[in-house]
């Protein structure tokens, strides 16, 4: 039995050492595996008589996929993520600025009269993707992918499932709102809780993404990250979040909610509840899928920043925006 | 060097956030929109994209009754909330609510929100 300690880099969270002990161990002439995240250090216990170097090459392939590097030598970090921060923080400003731009342009406003058919709702859909809705909404899909991306696990196909959930779910959920009619009502005071529920989610991913927990070495109870840890590896967890995503408070959500329950039927509220989800799937797809393909590339630093950036003031809007409707505190904003 | 560039661009950016943000809408000119019919004040809401007027003034001690028009909205300024006035509602598409707020005090203020909370109005009642 022989031990080794080798320099780890990559490693941003504590769910990240839980993923490269996993993948560590799994490898056969690996006996036991313990990642130091203080010393970014890793310690192997292994009955191999292969040289240090070899095992580092072996060893980097393995968890190379999932964005870490095993190394002989410390790589010094070069001093350049200070400076991204500077970059990210106008990037991030300047999406806001147009965003709430945008929503006091009274663009968003367009007259669509009549009743709600499945060609009406996919239209409110689009409209919706791109209204104070995604402060929230998109706010939450682009932190938690931004956050699944920086982590490297399997982005695509947690993505996929997310978005299969939350087109399932809208459709079902508004077949059933259509069957049983005005039985039950949307209750204001639990979607206004479980949007500030997703604020304050946000604004945690968000000053995570911009690195402050990184910086300060903050290290988050276990529970979170293995709440995370539970995203990021579990099929179930993101076909649930795509399901939430019906009941966080948007105006547009709550008005084809109603829609739906006055339809008459189940296959009618169905059809009005899917189409207008599929309208809102563009820009929630883009927002899940670019941050993947940002998050490989080489700006990948620059990207995760901005984003935290952009995901703090949408979640500081949507918090403040949550205690007002909930008449905690007085209405802050006039857009 | 770089950085003073872009440290001047944040604050260009966060002073635009907040003129975004600060400006109150229509110039926060007092639009008639009350009228007394048969002993009842009626004061009457736009609601789409926001509420319009968002600062209304009303005479106090007249039994009063809101009207909040909507005309093909689906945002959040359909879902309202008065909270003093116990009224959580989602409002129809398009149409006329009337909302029973009752006979207030001088110097009292009623607020409404929208579910949400980004889009508020209020109505200040004054002597008569």
């Amino acid at each position: 039995m022989k031990t080794h300690t080798f320099h780890v880099t990559g490693t941003h969270c504590a769910s990240c050492k839980i993923l490269i002990e996993d993948v560590l161990n799994e490898h056969d002439f690996v006996n036991n595996a313990e990642v130091n995240l203080k010393t970014e250090t890793v310690l192997i216990e292994t009955n191999t008589n292969q040289g240090a170097e070899e095992i580092v090459t072996v060893l980097t392939e393995k968890i190379e996929p999932h964005g870490y590097m095993l190394s002989m030598e410390k790589i010094i970090q070069n001093k350049k993520s200070d400076d991204v921060i500077w970059k990210a923080i106008p990037i991030g400003l300047a999406f806001l600025v147009l965003f709430f731009m945008l929503q006091k342009s009274g663009i968003l406003n367009l007259g669509i009269g009549g009743n709600t058919t499945p060609t009406t709702s996919f239209i409110i859909g689009l409209i919706a993707s791109v209204s104070s809705c995604l402060a929230i909404v998109g706010g939450l899909v682009l932190s938690l992918s931004a956050k699944i991306s920086e982590d490297n696990v399997s982005d695509t196909k947690t993505f996929i499932l997310f978005h299969v959930g939350r087109l399932v779910s809208f459709a079902l959920l508004g077949g059933i709102l259509g069957l049983i009619g005005n039985a039950i009502g949307i209750n204001f005071t639990f979607t206004a809780i479980l949007g500030i529920v997703a604020s304050l989610v946000m604004l945690m991913l968000g000053l995570n993404l911009v690195g402050v927990f990184a910086k300060n070495k903050i290290t988050l109870p276990s529970g979170i990250f293995n709440f995370f840890r539970k995203i990021e590896h579990k099929t179930f967890t993101p076909l649930a979040i795509g399901f939430g995503t019906f009941f966080l408070p948007c105006g547009f959500t709550q008005s084809m909610q109603v829609a739906a329950i006055s339809s008459g039927s189940f296959m009618s509220g169905f059809f009005i509840m899917f189409a207008f989800a599929l309208g809102t799937l563009p820009v929630l797809a883009f927002l899940s899928f670019g941050s993947a393909s940002f998050a490989h590339g080489k700006h990948a630093p620059l990207f995760f920043k901005s984003a935290g950036v952009v995901v703090i003031g949408l979640g500081a809007f949507a918090l403040l925006s949550g205690l007002a409707g909930l008449g905690i505190i007085n209405p802050v904003f006039s857009i | 060097m770089n950085k003073i560039v872009l440290i001047i661009l944040i604050l260009g950016l966060a002073v635009a956030l907040g003129v975004v943000f600060g400006s109150a809408g229509n110039g926060g000119q007092a639009i008639l929109n009350s009228e007394i019919r048969d002993g009842v004040q009626y004061i009457t809401i736009d609601a789409k994209g926001g509420y319009s007027p968002k600062v209304s003034i009303a005479k106090a001690g007249i039994p009063t009754k809101l009207i909040v028009k909507t005309n093909g909205t689906y945002d959040c300024s359909a879902s309202l909330v008065i909270r003093s006035a116990g009224f959580q509602q989602i409002l129809p598409q398009t149409g006329e609510t009337e909302i029973d707020i009752g006979a207030k005090n001088p110097g009292e203020t009623l607020q409404g929100v929208c579910g949400m909370g980004m889009y508020s109005f209020a109505i200040n009642f004054e002597d008569a």
